[in-house]
């Protein structure tokens, strides 16, 4: 296994098991290698799309499903709390992990709660809609506001 | 990509923003997108749709205007 793949399942590991972001040291010690390493299969890794790097080049904003930061999209799986990076990551993590949770998440005009129950073949009929603004072909001019 | 409770609800955040209303998906194309996307991704061989396999998957969910194009420059 290449060095950026075990770089990247270390990360998404982390989070998987944690909820939270891991630290550029803990993911050293989990691949055994030196932090300089790690930083630059980091920015590898940014190119490829599977991550979003906060501006110091360190902190992991987005490992897709997995946010790294708070917001109104919360999952919570076998008593986990996770942030998602938007409605569509809400579903993708109980995806990625392959185990039922509830997504907490609001009606973006309203402020309506939104609750769900996502089972293993997905969510119950349900009325709600996704709306994305950006189209695909932009999404990651900016990610973020994507 | 936010949830919206209705159309109507979309409709409002849109003209409050002066944004375009875009193509509408539901909650079971939405679980189709998540788990093509993301089900694998704990995995070793994971890897992001390339964008010929995003037109096809947003095809086969009825998702196949311009606006779903990964390469289109023309969003209606």
């Amino acid at each position: 296994m290449s060095f950026d793949t075990q770089t990247k399942l270390a990360i998404y590991r982390h989070f998987a098991e944690t909820g939270q972001r891991p630290s550029l040291r803990v993911i050293a010690e989990r691949v055994r290698a030196d932090v300089s390493s790690v930083r630059e299969a980091y920015a590898r890794l940014r190119a490829q799309r599977v991550l979003v790097l906060e501006p110091d080049g360190v902190s992991i904003r987005m490992a897709p499903p997995f946010s790294g930061v708070s917001n109104q999209h919360v999952v919570i799986v076998d008593e986990t709390k996770y942030f998602a990076n938007c409605a569509w990551d809400s579903f993708g993590i109980p995806a990625a992990l392959h185990r039922p949770g509830r997504v907490h998440s609001r009606c973006e005009q309203s402020g309506e709660p939104l609750s769900l129950e996502i089972g293993l073949e997905g969510p119950p009929p349900c009325s709600w809609l996704f709306h994305c603004l950006v189209p695909a072909a932009r999404w990651w001019d900016d990610i973020v506001f994507t | 990509m936010l949830f919206f409770r209705s159309e109507e609800r979309v409709r409002e955040w849109c003209a409050a923003h002066g944004y375009p209303m875009r193509p509408l998906v539901t909650m079971d194309q939405l679980w189709t997108l998540a788990t093509t996307w993301y089900s694998t991704r704990l995995q070793e061989n994971s890897r992001r749709p390339q964008p010929d396999e995003m037109r096809s998957i947003f095809a086969r969910l009825g998702l196949a205007d311009d606006f779903w194009d990964p390469h289109s420059d023309n969003f209606g």
